[in-house]
C-alpha cells in the first residue's frame, strides 16, 4: 500500500442491443451504434493512446458486452460504419469552406480533426476492429474489460436458473474467443442481482460483479463499510461492489450535474435540421427525412428555444471539462478523507456511470476523462485509481453479506422492466426457455442442419432476452422497434420450434435467420441441455 | 445512403419479415403459471389454463361445485419451508381473481418473504380445489437489515454517517432513469421515498442478534384500475382511448407523494349514443 488515503474505481458501462438488418440496405436503428463508435468508443481509446504516449498512467473498467462486440466485429456492420465514418470526413471538410469566415469555424474544424483522427485510429491502427484497441490497453494492465450478460438479459426475471447459467456462460465464452483470458468481472444487465446468481458466475471464473448501492446496503447482515468496501456473496465467494451515489450525483444530478453546463455542446441543435435541405440530404437515411447527424454548431446557452442558442466555443468547453475534472477529483478527496474518520480501512469508491453518456450525451464527457485520469496521475496523491481486482488484492479480507436484490433502474427493482406495458412479453420468454431446453435434451447430439436449427433457436431466445425491449417499451422511444423485434424474436423462435419437433427444417429459413441474427457464431445450444443436471427451476 | 450496402458478403438475397404474419401466440396450449418478483411489495402472476383443465376439473367435482365456487389467488408465504406440498406454507392468503384476466400483480403481504401462488376454486363448504401452482419466489426485504455480524462491527453513530454518505437518500433514483431524463435538459423525476430507515436510536451491542429499532415508515402506492366491457364498447380512461384485450383492461399507476388523481372512465358505443360513466379519484397525502 502506498500514500494514498483511499482508491477511486472508475467503471464504464458500454452496451447496444443487436442491431443489425442486411435485409435493407441502410436502417435507422443501426445508427445507434455508429454514432456510439465515432462520439464514444473510438474517442476513449483515443484519449487512452494520447494518455499511454504521454507515460500517464490510468485505471478503469469497462464492460464491452458480448452483443456489442459481436457487432464490432461483425463485417457488414464494420463496412456500413466505414462508409458512416467516410461521410462525416466528407461533410465536415465541406463544412470548413462554408463557415469560413463566420462563428462557426471553430467547431467545423474541430469536427473535421476529429474525424479524421477517429478514420485514422480505426482504419490504421486497428485496421477496423476496435475491440483490439481495447483488448491492447487491457494486456497492458490499464484497462479491466469485463463482460455482460449475453445478450443484457435481466436475470432477476429468469425463472430457470438454466436460462441465467445459459446467459452467463455464452457471455464467459464470448469473451474468452475475443479476448483470450477468463473474464474477470461482470457487469449484470441493469446491475440486477438476484441472490444466488452468483453460482453461475463463479462457475465461469468470474470473480466479481456490480450492484445498485441498495444491493449492498439491503444486504445481510448489515455490511460494516456501506458501499465504500466490497462484498462477498455467502457460499461462492465473488465480490460485490456497489455503486457510490455521490460521485454518480455529481454528473449526473439536474442542479449540480456538470453536462448541464450552458457553455457544453447542445445535443438538440443539429445540422441534419440547421442546413439547406439540398446539402445535407446525402448525408441522411435514403428516405430523406431530416433527423440528427451528429455535428452540432451550438452550445446549451441557457434556459432558450433552440433557435436562440448561441455558437459553440470547443476550446472554451474544454476548459469546462478540466474544471469539472478538477471538481470531480477535489470531491472524491475530501469524500475519501471525510470516510477515512468513519471507516478502519481505506475506503474505496465506485463511480459507475453508462460509458454512451459519455461523448454521445454529454459530448465533453471524453474530455472530462482525459483530465480526469491526467490530475489523478500527476497532480496528487491522496487517491488512487484501481481496479476491483486490484482492490481484492490489497484487501482480500472482505465481510460475508448476501447482497439485496436489487437493479439501477427507477425504483432500484424490476419496475422498468416488468409493467403493464411490456409484461406480456415474460409468457413467452419463459415458454421459449423451456422448450430451448426441452430439445436441447431431445437432441443431444444434433448434426448437420438439426444442429444449426438448434444453435440459431438459441439466438433466436437469447436475442428475445435482451433487457433493451422491455426498456424501450418504458421509456417510450422506439418503443415499436422494441416491441417489433421482441415479437419478430418470438415468431422466428416458434417457427423455427415448429421445423425442428414437425421434422420438416426448411435450409432457407435457417439460412435467412442465421445472416440476420448472426450473434454468437460459435452458439453452442447444448448449453441449454438439463442432461445429467438437476432442474433449477423453482417449482415444487 | 449513397450507396447500397446490403449486398455485400451475403450469398442469398434475405427475406424481410412480412407485414401480414400471424401475430404471436396468445398462449401455448399448457395449463401453468409463473410468479415474479417486481419489488419488495409487488409481484406478478401471469396463468394459462386450458379448456381440457377446466373440463377436467368439473368432471371430478362436477358443474354445480364450480358454479358456486368463487376463485381466487391462494398466495402462500412459503419461507423456509423446504418442500411445499399444498398446506405446509407458513401462512396463506387468499384474494378473488377472475381466471380470464390471464395475469395478476399481486400486492405482497410482507416484504423479503418468499411466495407461492395457486389459483382455483374456493368452494361453498371452504374447499380449496387447485387448478395451477407457481413456481416460488423471494422478494427483497427492502430495507436494512437488522442483523449485525459480530466479527464486522461498527458503531451506531459510524454507521449513521456511513448510510448516508452511502446514498440511502438516492435508493431507486437509477442511472438508467436518470439517463431518460437527459433529454429532457437534466430535470430529475420525482425522488421516491427512501427504502433506507433514518435512526436506530435503541441500538445495543448484542450480537447476532435482531436489533430493537426505532420506528421507521415506508411506503409507496401504486393502483390498479381494471376493468371490463361489453365487447362494442370504446373505452376511455381520462379523455384516452384504451386498448380492450378479450374485453378487459388494466392500468397501473404510480402515485407520488401529494399526487391526486382524476381518472373518469367512459364507455361509449361506435355512434356515441350509448355511453356509460364510472369515475375514480385518489389521493396521496404528503408524508409526515
Amino acid at each position: 500500500m502506498g500514500q494514498e488515503k483511499g482508491y477511486l474505481a472508475l467503471v464504464l458501462h458500454a452496451h447496444l442491443p443487436f442491431i443489425k438488418h442486411p435485409e435493407y440496405p441502410d436502417f435507422l436503428e443501426e445508427d445507434w451504434f455508429y454514432e456510439a463508435m465515432v462520439e464514444t468508443y473510438i474517442p476513449l481509446l483515443n484519449v487512452f493512446e494520447k494518455l499511454t504516449e504521454e507515460g500517464c498512467d490510468f485505471r478503469l473498467t469497462m464492460s464491452l458486452t458480448p452483443p456489442l462486440c459481436n457487432m464490432m466485429e461483425d463485417p457488414l456492420l464494420i463496412e456500413r460504419f466505414r462508409h458512416y465514418l467516410n461521410q462525416r470526413v466528407e461533410l465536415s471538410g465541406k463544412e470548413i469552406e462554408r463557415t469560413r469566415g463566420t462563428e462557426f469555424e471553430g467547431v467545423a474544424q474541430m469536427y473535421f480533426d476529429k474525424f479524421r483522427r477517429y478514420q485514422d485510429l480505426f482504419e490504421n491502427r486497428y485496421h477496423g476492429h476496435v475491440l483490439q484497441g481495447f483488448k491492447k490497453f487491457q494486456d497492458m494492465g490499464k484497462l479491466e474489460i469485463i463482460t455482460c450478460c449475453a445478450t443484457h438479459g435481466y436475470l432477476p426475471l429468469m425463472v430457470h436458473k438454466e436460462s441465467v447459467n445459459a446467459q452467463i456462460k455464452i457471455a464467459a465464452h464470448d469473451y474468452r474467443s475475443r479476448f483470450g483470458k477468463n473474464p474477470r468481472g461482470i457487469w449484470l444487465a441493469e446491475c440486477a442481482y438476484n441472490p444466488g446468481d452468483d453460482k453461475f458466475l463463479r462457475d465461469e471464473g468470474i470473480r466479481f460483479f456490480f450492484t445498485e448501492t441498495h444491493g449492498i446496503l439491503h444486504g445481510t447482515p448489515r455490511p460494516k463499510y456501506g458501499v465504500y468496501a466490497p462484498v462477498y456473496c455467502p457460499e461462492t465467494g465473488v465480490a460485490a461492489f456497489a455503486r457510490d451515489m455521490e460521485s454518480a450525483q455529481q454528473v449526473w444530478s439536474a442542479d449540480s450535474g456538470y453536462p448541464g453546463d450552458h457553455r457544453y455542446r447542445e445535443f438538440y441543435r443539429d445540422l441534419g435540421y440547421d442546413l439547406d435541405y439540398d446539402y445535407i440530404k446525402p448525408y441522411l437515411h435514403s428516405d430523406g427525412v431530416r433527423r440528427n447527424i451528429g455535428m452540432k454548431y451550438h452550445k446549451i446557452t441557457g434556459k432558450v428555444a433552440l433557435n436562440q442558442k448561441q455558437a459553440y466555443n470547443p476550446w472554451e468547453a474544454r476548459d469546462v471539462a478540466a474544471e469539472h475534472a478538477g471538481n470531480f477529483m477535489f470531491n472524491r478527496q475530501k469524500q475519501i478523507e471525510y470516510l477515512s474518520t468513519i471507516i478502519d480501512r481505506k475506503p474505496l469508491v465506485v463511480s459507475m456511470y453508462d460509458a454512451e453518456l459519455y461523448g454521445h450525451w454529454w459530448y465533453e464527457g471524453i474530455d472530462f476523462l482525459e483530465f480526469l485520469f491526467k490530475k489523478i496521475y500527476y497532480d496528487q496523491n491522496e487517491i488512487k485509481l484501481v481496479t476491483p481486482m486490484e482492490y481484492l488484492q490489497i484487501y482480500p479480507e472482505n465481510q460475508v453479506v448476501q447482497p439485496s436484490m436489487s437493479s439501477w433502474g427507477d425504483k432500484g427493482y424490476h419496475d422498468v422492466w416488468l409493467n403493464s406495458g411490456n409484461d406480456w412479453i415474460y409468457r413467452h420468454l419463459i415458454k421459449s426457455t423451456e422448450r430451448m431446453m426441452d430439445l436441447a435434451n431431445r437432441f443431444p447430439n444434433a448434426q448437420g442442419l438439426l444442429c444449426r436449427a438448434l444453435n440459431q433457436l438459441a439466438r433466436e431466445l437469447v436475442l428475445m432476452q435482451s433487457s433493451d425491449w422491455a426498456f424501450l417499451m418504458t421509456t417510450g422511444t422506439a418503443k415499436e422497434y422494441s416491441t417489433k423485434r421482441t415479437k419478430d424474436h418470438i415468431k422466428r423462435f416458434n417457427e423455427l420450434y415448429e421445423q425442428i419437433i414437425g421434422n420438416r427444417i426448411d435450409e432457407g429459413y435457417v439460412y435467412n435467420l442465421e445472416m440476420r441474427d448472426s450473434i454468437f457464431q460459435q452458439m453452442d445450444y447444448n448449453v441449454y441441455s438439463t442432461a445429467n443436471k438437476e432442474a433449477v427451476l423453482a417449482k415444487y | 445512403m449513397a450507396q447500397n450496402l446490403s449486398s455485400g458478403s451475403l450469398l442469398k438475397p434475405l427475406v424481410r419479415d412480412r407485414q401480414t404474419e400471424a401475430d404471436i401466440p396468445s398462449g401455448y396450449g399448457k395449463t401453468e403459471s409463473y410468479l415474479l418478483p417486481k419489488d419488495p411489495a409487488w409481484m406478478f402472476l401471469f396463468w394459462e389454463i386450458t379448456q381440457s383443465t377446466f373440463e377436467f376439473i368439473k368432471s371430478q367435482y362436477g358443474e354445480a361445485v364450480l358454479n358456486a365456487a368463487r376463485t381466487i389467488i391462494r398466495l402462500h408465504d412459503v419461507t423456509d419451508v423446504a418442500l411445499f406440498n399444498g398446506t405446509n406454507s407458513v401462512k396463506y392468503y387468499d384474494m378473488p381473481v377472475l381466471f380470464e384476466a390471464r395475469s395478476w400483480y399481486i400486492n405482497a403481504p410482507e416484504s423479503g418473504r418468499a411466495y407461492i401462488a395457486d389459483l382455483g376454486y374456493l368452494t361453498d363448504d371452504g374447499r380449496f380445489i387447485l387448478v395451477t401452482r407457481s413456481n416460488a419466489t423471494t422478494l427483497p426485504p427492502g430495507h436494512i437489515s437488522n442483523i449485525i455480524d459480530d466479527k464486522w462491527m461498527i458503531v451506531e453513530g459510524d454507521f449513521q454517517k456511513l448510510l448516508k454518505l452511502s446514498g440511502a437518500d438516492y435508493i431507486g433514483l437509477g442511472a438508467s432513469e436518470l439517463m431518460q431524463v437527459v433529454g429532457q435538459r437534466w430535470k430529475l423525476t420525482e425522488l421516491t421515498p427512501s427504502g433506507a430507515p433514518t435512526s436506530w436510536s435503541s441500538f445495543t451491542l448484542h450480537l447476532d442478534k435482531v436489533q430493537e429499532e426505532d420506528i421507521w415508515l415506508n411506503a409507496d402506492c401504486e393502483i390498479i384500475i381494471y376493468g371490463s366491457a361489453s365487447k362494442n364498447a370504446i373505452v376511455s380512461i381520462n379523455g384516452k382511448d384504451i386498448e380492450l384485450k378479450d374485453g378487459k383492461f388494466t392500468i397501473h399507476r404510480h402515485l407520488s407523494a401529494g399526487d391526486i388523481v382524476d381518472l373518469p372512465i367512459h364507455a361509449r358505443n361506435a355512434t356515441g349514443d350509448k355511453t356509460r360513466h364510472i369515475n375514480i379519484k385518489a389521493l396521496r397525502e404528503q408524508g409526515k
